[in-house]
């Protein structure tokens, strides 16, 4: 047994995490309630696992494990209502999207545990700045050496998933021009970025074990990557999402994840190639800048596309495999639609430029994420 | 006429706007001190600086100039009446009955131990225990605010703390205002003021509020949501409205927690952002407390030091029980609902507004009502601000301090 045992879990299974916002329902600004609804739900039984995040405006939903995306979904869906109904108790509001649109990032209080504080001794006015909220996706993997490969894989179609949550175009009281604001502050850490590219589980090994040695990191915690390997679950964590605006489309995007990772397994179609992450920061970057507009450039054959011409060229591919996990029509909806429908950042732009209030926007955030009692 | 007749002439002539001055540069010096080197409150430091300088103190300022200075702490209370009102979210207590059951209970525990103390100990009558029981139910809407922005709380105690203040400060209007029949009854009244003067008060204040908050809609579907247009316009409206109570002798308390009250339950297409007054607002606060500092009556209260206790003392109680009996099933933990109601103990300068009008209706009645409540008023004038902010402090709620480098 190495140094990093890989926890053997089944294939394909499913699980997401979704950080969300707490507002107040006066003028719609980051409030301090996490301590505030974990009592108020603690006191209503058991709505599922929810914990604090780093600071007193957030608060992290996990699912439990999965085989498919309905029963993701109806987990989900019954969190929301426990978390709405004491959220509503408190006359807070719930929101998802990546960013708060106009918050001021030293207003942010720290939630008062060991780890948080230490964070944010050693990270300053990044742990502050960080008050963004996202998405991480698990799909289970059979060994490590797998978990190796599709993280290796799936950076092929990181843009893809940037693109279609996207939902952090205003940022401190400002229209970014970005699609995804939010990623901007991750690339801040030091160890933020992507996995180094080893070839199995052995060589992540050894890297991981002089990491260790320097004494940088202590756990996979400690890495900030886009995509992370989480030997403890036996999974791989897809972590570039922003938070959508309501846990639908957060399920949706799991069970893309969910037929992708079973086409990238089951076929194999590449091997890792040591030009993989060349152009990886320039079609994250465009991913971000310009969300379903970006151009890609494919890191294999260097073809040029659009990123929402790329979702329709993907669907083919995946198509077999999500009909196998029984999710074909939504993946279907989610790739080949995207050009119509857009993503969550057009519809908050959209909100913006008819309201012209921000307070106004995250009013109607809480509405997409709440949904009427 | 002489070459230098543009130089002034000794002695000086008087200008009131000169003491003013002096009166809120000591405020803002008394609220630094209080803050940097006592680590009270700011508004203690306000209110004691105008105690210094007042009648009571150095008597710079005479009643006189007080009496002149009156328009300004009505403005200043309009103002934050009105930001009080608007605090009023009527969706919130339809989904939240308990909130209401909670509000109801507080007050009327603390008025009835305050009623039963002053019957049963003290000897009062009838109708000057239920006027001093009135108004023991209001909590200082002022200080709570002040105290709030000044220590940026957020949360649950802090939000439930100014939604509980704004009910009881409405019912404790409300009540003092359904006391005029029996008193006009007292001091022999015909049917017609009997009836008609507390229902002119009632209804007219209320269609006052109405008709400004409808108007406030009106200018605001055309202004659109620029800020910084919509807080101009609002303290114009505001201005209005009181001077309008004033002329109309309505009630300046109940037309502006209304006119707040609906403007926020009304708009239902969220053309009003919420209103922050922001350094505009804490310029009022500072007027406020000046001139409540300077208006204290330390002698009165000396005398009334066992009654002023007393009724503060079964007021906390009363509060405390009411709260605690509906936080069981309310998403609260017990220590909060403690909290909750040592931050609801201040009491000043709406007790004293109450008091004036009752006075100004009914003079001999309203000396002796002062007397049986102002000396529980200025103690918890200076010991309310402390206990607000020892309970948010304690709840974990207020904005941390800037860290120490480390």
């Amino acid at each position: 047994m190495g140094e990093l045992p890989f926890k053997l879990s089944r294939p394909l299974t499913l699980g997401i995490e979704l950080e969300l916002q707490i507002v107040n329902t006066r003028d719609y600004n980051l409030t301090r309630g996490a301590s505030d609804l974990l009592g108020a739900l603690a006191k209503s039984g058991n709505p599922g696992d929810i914990k604090p995040e780093i600071t007193e405006s957030m608060i992290e939903m996990s699912s439990s494990v999965h085989t498919g995306h309905a029963t993701l979904l109806a987990e989900l869906r019954a969190m929301r209502a426990a978390i709405a109904s004491a959220a509503r108790k408190l006359n807070v509001g719930i929101a998802g999207g990546g960013a708060h649109p106009f918050q001021k990032w030293n207003d942010r209080r720290i939630y008062d545990t060991g780890r948080f504080r230490h964070l944010a001794r050693l990270y300053g006015y990044l742990a502050k700045q960080f008050t963004v909220f996202g998405q991480h996706i698990h799909v289970g993997c059979a060994d490590g050496d797998e978990a190796v490969y599709l993280t290796h894989m799936f950076s092929r179609y990181v843009p893809h998933f940037i693109a279609l949550s996207a939902s952090s175009p205003f940022h401190q009281g400002e229209d970014t021009s970005f699609d995804s604001s939010r990623l901007s502050a991750v690339n801040a850490f030091p160890l933020s970025g992507t996995m180094p590219l080893a070839r199995s589980w052995r060589e992540f090994e050894s890297y991981f074990s002089k990491m260790r040695g320097f004494g940088i990191v202590q756990s996979m915690k400690d890495f900030y990557w886009d995509i992370r390997p989480k030997p403890e679950y036996g999974t791989i964590e897809i972590r570039v999402c922003d938070t959508p605006l309501s846990v639908d489309r957060a399920a949706a995007l799991a069970a893309y994840a969910q037929s992708l990772a079973r086409y990238l397994r089951l076929e194999r179609p590449r091997a890792v190639c040591d030009d993989l992450y060349l152009i990886y920061n320039t079609n994250r970057f465009q991913a971000c800048r310009y969300g379903l507009d970006a151009d890609l450039i494919d890191p294999f054959d260097g073809s040029r596309a659009k990123l929402c011409q790329d979702l329709v060229a993907t669907f083919p591919r995946v198509a077999a495999h999500a009909e196998d996990l029984g999710c074909r029509p939504l993946v279907q909806g989610l790739l080949m639609g995207a050009q119509g429908s857009g993503n969550d950042a057009r519809r908050l732009r959209a909100r913006f430029k008819e309201t012209q209030s921000y307070a106004d926007v995250v009013r109607w955030q809480c509405e997409q994420w709440m949904q009427p009692p | 006429m002489p070459d230098l007749f543009f130089l002034p002439v000794a002695p000086l002539p008087p200008n009131q706007i000169i003491w003013f001055g002096v009166l809120l540069l000591a405020g803002v010096i008394g609220g630094e001190v209080a803050r940097r080197v006592l680590f009270l409150p700011r508004i203690t430091g306000y209110a004691v600086a105008g105690l210094a300088l007042g009648p009571e103190g150095f008597a710079l300022i005479d009643k006189t100039l007080l009496h002149e200075l009156r328009a300004f702490a009505d403005i200043s209370i309009g103002i934050i009446l009105f930001e009080l009102g608007h605090r009023i979210d009527l969706r919130w207590l339809k989904r939240s009955p308990r909130l209401v059951l909670t509000s109801l209970a507080e007050c009327a525990l603390g008025a009835g131990l305050v009623y039963f103390t002053l019957r049963h100990f003290f000897a009062l009558d009838i109708l000057h225990a239920s006027a001093a029981a009135a108004i023991a139910v209001a909590t200082s809407p002022a200080v709570v605010m002040r105290i709030t922005a000044d220590l940026g709380a957020e949360g649950q105690v802090t939000e439930r703390a100014l939604l509980l203040t704004a009910l009881n400060c409405s019912i404790a209007v409300l009540a003092l205002t359904a006391l005029i029949p029996w008193l006009h009854l007292e001091y022999r009244g015909g049917w017609q003021t009997i009836l008609l003067h507390p229902m002119y008060l009632l209804a007219g204040s209320f269609a006052l509020g109405l008709a400004a908050s409808a108007a406030t809609l009106a200018l605001l579907r055309w202004l659109g949501k620029r800020e910084e247009m919509q807080v101009a316009l609002l303290i114009a409206l505001i201005l209005a409205t009181i001077g309008a109570a004033i002329a109309l002798k309505l009630s300046v308390l109940l037309a502006l927690l209304a006119y707040g009250a609906l403007i926020r339950n009304l708009d239902r297409h969220y053309r009003l952002a919420a209103p922050d007054f922001g350094l505009t607002g804490q310029i009022f606060f500072l007027i406020l407390f000046v001139l409540a500092g300077a208006s204290l009556d330390l002698h009165a209260a000396w005398t009334g030091i066992v009654i002023g206790a007393s009724l503060a003392a079964v007021r906390f109680a009363g509060k405390a029980v009411g709260i605690l009996a509906f936080v069981p099933g309310d998403g609260m933990r017990m220590r909060q609902g403690l909290l909750l109601a040592l931050a609801l103990t201040p009491m000043s300068g709406l007790a004293v507004i109450m008091l004036q009008d009752t006075q100004s209706m009914f003079p001999e009645f309203g000396r002796t009502l002062a007397s049986v409540v102002l000396p529980a008023v200025v103690l918890l004038e200076i010991a309310g601000p402390v206990l607000t902010q020892f309970a948010l402090k304690f709840a974990g709620e207020v904005r941390p301090e800037p860290a120490a480098k480390d």
